[in-house]
């Protein structure tokens, strides 16, 4: 992993007007997500979240992929879920005192702005304005997410 | 015999008088011509068609009493042959058998050759209005398209019609409702109208007169032809007022979520007499027989019944679970669906499913029940039979076979009939090897000379053709089907949906897409399958996303940390739509479920419902409609689809159990 610095967040706000989550975000609130997250450069194969740990960041992917993988005894590690741009991946920590649901894998060089939990929650808890833009947001992605899980549950493809 | 209706006109212009005592001389005439005659008998407490040697086999002095539910013979006062109504049995037992051997086929060293019985010589003596109809509608179903029933169309043409009016009606009957009787418009060869002492007698045919020219007969008194319509026309008094069937089929349409469905069927035991008993219901289904080493083999086709748990299980699983489903078919199918399919009611009002259904469901209620009563209006149909084109089996040889994963494998055929290389993407063929099953299969993709299919190893079919070797030969009609409209994408941005082996009728049209591609604002495929093993055609999908002519995404829906692909259902890739969706025209198939995901996800997006395109191709049969079990919302998958644009379909496209 690679932290950037953070003192042009012009970019990070362009950035961010490409993806689905922060497109329509106004610009004060862009700005704001930019100024509580770090860029982060992650590497191919590298692994950004354990499943089980403390769910400490949540981020918001700006380019590559990540793949969101779960522990399957005597089938390893399968994927479940790719995160493409745009989508969040440890919206866990946004709830406090939960754990990653899925160990996170880039599985090609990716970009991100992650985004410490407690200083998330306690923005959220601040700003009401940014709450009230964010929220939605992190349920829409959530339930992208149950949506495309139950249509997996389904084994459409079985024979 | 008869090939069109005589009008009624020509049957009252000659009538001849046969004395009841001669009506033996009629049978021997029919006898001496060479044919077997299948007329009225009793058996069991019931009037059955069987086979008769005289005129005293038939029921003289007996009568029957017909309620919902009930069935019972009763001796008359007098001894009138024809003094009762219908019974259990159609005249389709004759002309459509409940089990006939279609075709039997012996394996050469140059493929297979068929063999098909001539069928017999017979007459019908005693059909009544209500089943001429019946035979007629029978006509539509089996000779009234590009594809026919050629042994239903040799024992239609080798049947004799003796038809007789009916003097006698029983509480089941409502032919008057549906316009086929009482009286006999045509479709005959002799008609007797039974009277007093004998019967006025007419002719509808050379050979009908013919015969009646062997007989006994004089000219009928004023009297004697004045009490033959004399009562006729009691019994369509007797009948009484008609239901009100004006605009039935939008009615019942309109009513597909009445909650009577639910109530009938709690009723209904499925027991499938109302089908068996119905002179016109036409499903079967078809099974292969063969010896061990599957040299010869024989084709048998069995009625089926749409009441059957079974019947609507198809690839794509079981469209029709639940028993009121089932019951809203039957119903829906007779008295709505038909007209679209065949443009005449399916039912002739015989009342056979009323007398014959134990728990004493009555269509009329029923019918009344759920698409209420408007103002009666009746239009009397001449169901008329219809010419026919006969389709064949054609034989191809397999130039390559390709596994595509572990149980789908990809099937070269050439040495074709020029008409499957015309053919289009989207449509597909009916296969056939000795001793298995013919299975639909879509064209996976169009050559020079060959053609692919593309088949997933389920059945006993597949598993056949996925063992066959190069140089094996297999039969095949078509193309059948309707095809992808891939003119209405033209100027606009054309977007492919496949989920699994879906990808396989979409192949040709990728491949017509990529080869005019200048003729859209875009081209690409979504493609989704189970893990990375599944995708089918790698070679292909590498090949088209190395291209500019085409965006290609694939997911799946699991997978290995190996795989650095995406994963998730297809639907995830729809994020990747930046264009303005009113401007996409969607191509979609699949699994049902997954089908309909991509839909929602399309019409969310923007995608209008009448520029998507999806293939029920798992909904396929016999591949020409023939057999029902295709029906899916009045329409035969094999003969109006399998690709139908979403509008065609309307809400039904997601409805349970349609």
């Amino acid at each position: 992993m690679h932290a950037r610095a953070m003192d042009d967040y012009s970019a990070v706000i362009a950035m961010l007007n490409h993806t689905w989550f922060g497109a329509e975000l106004s610009p004060e609130t862009q700005e704001r997500l930019a100024r509580l997250g770090e860029l982060q450069d992650f590497e191919a194969d590298e692994v950004i979240l354990h499943e089980g740990d403390d769910a400490r960041e949540m981020g918001i992917l700006i380019s590559g992929r990540l793949a969101l993988r779960t522990l399957v005894p005597e089938r390893g590690p399968v994927t479940i879920l790719s995160v493409e741009p745009g989508d969040i991946f440890g919206w866990s920590a946004v709830l406090a005192d939960t754990q990653a649901q899925s160990t996170v894998v880039a599985t090609q060089p990716s970009k991100a702005l992650v985004i410490e939990g407690i200083r998330l929650r306690a923005a959220l808890k601040d700003d009401h304005a940014l709450a009230a833009s964010l929220y939605p947001r992190v349920l829409k992605a959530v339930a992208r997410r149950l949506r495309a899980t139950r249509l997996q549950l389904l084994d459409l493809f079985a024979r | 015999m008869i090939t069109s209706p005589a009008p009624s006109q020509t049957a009252a212009a000659r009538q001849w008088f046969l004395g009841r005592g001669d009506l033996d001389a009629l049978v021997e005439a029919i006898r001496a011509t060479g044919r077997r005659v299948i007329g009225p008998t009793i058996r069991e407490g019931a009037i059955v068609y069987d086979e008769i040697q005289a005129a005293a086999d038939l029921p003289a002095g007996w009568r029957d009493e017909q309620s919902a539910g009930r069935y019972r013979l009763e001796r008359r006062n007098d001894e009138r042959v024809f003094g009762y109504t219908v019974g259990p049995t159609t005249w389709k037992r004759f002309t459509f058998p409940p089990n006939l051997t279609i075709a039997t086929s012996h394996r050469t060293s140059f493929g297979f050759e068929q063999h098909i019985d001539p069928p017999p010589s017979v007459a019908f003596v005693g059909v009544r209005a209500c089943e001429i109809a019946a035979l007629g509608i029978q006509d539509r179903v089996f000779l009234g398209s590009q594809f026919t029933d050629e042994d239903f169309r040799a024992r239609r043409a080798a049947a004799f019609i003796v038809a007789v009016q009916c003097t006698t009606c029983s509480s089941t009957c409502f032919c008057t409702s549906m316009g086929t009787g009482p009286e006999v418009r045509g479709g005959y060869d002799i008609m007797l109208t039974e009277i007093e002492d004998g019967f006025v007698m007419a002719a509808g045919s050379p050979d009908g007169a013919a015969i009646v020219a062997k007989l006994p007969t004089r000219k009928p008194t004023h009297a004697e032809a004045g009490s033959a319509v004399d009562k006729v026309e009691a019994v369509r008094t007797q009948m009484g007022e008609p239901l009100p069937m004006a605009g039935i089929g939008e009615r019942l349409k309109l009513q597909l979520d009445h909650p009577r469905w639910g109530q009938v069927a709690d009723r209904c035991v499925e027991c499938g007499n109302c089908t068996m008993s119905c002179p016109t219901c036409f499903c079967t289904s078809v099974v292969e027989k063969s010896d061990l080493d599957g040299k010869n083999s024989s084709t048998e086709r069995q009625w089926d019944s749409c009441f059957d748990v079974a019947f609507a299980k198809v690839a794509g699983g079981d469209f029709r679970a639940r028993p009121r489903d089932r019951y809203r078919q039957w119903l829906t199918h007779k008295f709505s669906s038909w007209w679209d399919q065949f443009g005449s009611s399916g039912c002739v009002g015989c009342g056979r499913c009323i007398a014959w259904c134990p728990v004493r469901i009555d269509v009329r209620e029923e019918l009344a029940a759920i698409a209420p009563p408007i103002p009666p209006v009746v239009h009397p149909v001449a169901v008329e039979p219809v010419a026919a084109s006969p389709g064949t089996y054609s034989l191809a040889r397999l130039a390559s076979i390709r596994s595509e994963t572990e149980d789908t494998t990809t099937l070269s055929l050439t040495d074709l009939d020029p008409a499957f290389l015309a053919g289009r993407p989207g449509q597909f063929v009916m296969i056939a090897l000795p001793a298995f099953p013919a299975v639909p299969i879509s064209i996976s993709r169009f050559r020079a000379d060959h053609i692919d299919l593309t088949i997933r190893a389920v059945g006993p079919t597949s598993t056949a053709l996925d063992n066959l070797h190069p140089g094996a030969k297999v039969g095949l009609r078509g193309p059948l089907g309707t095809f992808w409209p891939i003119e209405e994408a033209y100027g606009r941005h054309a977007v492919v949906v496949a989920g699994g082996v879906g990808l396989s009728p979409l192949h040709g049209l990728v491949d017509a897409l990529v080869a005019n591609r200048d003729r859209f604002e875009s081209v690409s495929l979504f493609y989704g399958s189970r893990t990375p093993e599944d995708q089918l055609f790698r070679e292909d999908l590498a090949a088209w996303s190395s291209s500019k002519a085409i965006d290609v995404a694939v997911t799946v829906d699991r997978a290995g940390p190996e795989w650095k692909g995406r994963v998730g259902v297809v639907t995830t890739l729809f994020d990747m739509i930046s264009w303005d969706c009113s401007k996409v025209t969607a191509f979609v198939v699949g699994p049902e479920r997954m089908m309909q995901s991509s839909v929602q996800g399309l019409i969310s997006k923007g995608v209008p419902a009448d520029r998507i395109c999806v293939s029920m191709e798992r909904h396929m049969e016999c591949g020409i409609g023939l057999c029902g079990h295709c029906q899916m919302a009045g329409r035969f998958v094999c003969k109006d689809g399998p690709v139908f644009r979403l509008d065609e379909l309307g809400d039904m496209f997601n409805r349970e159990g349609i």
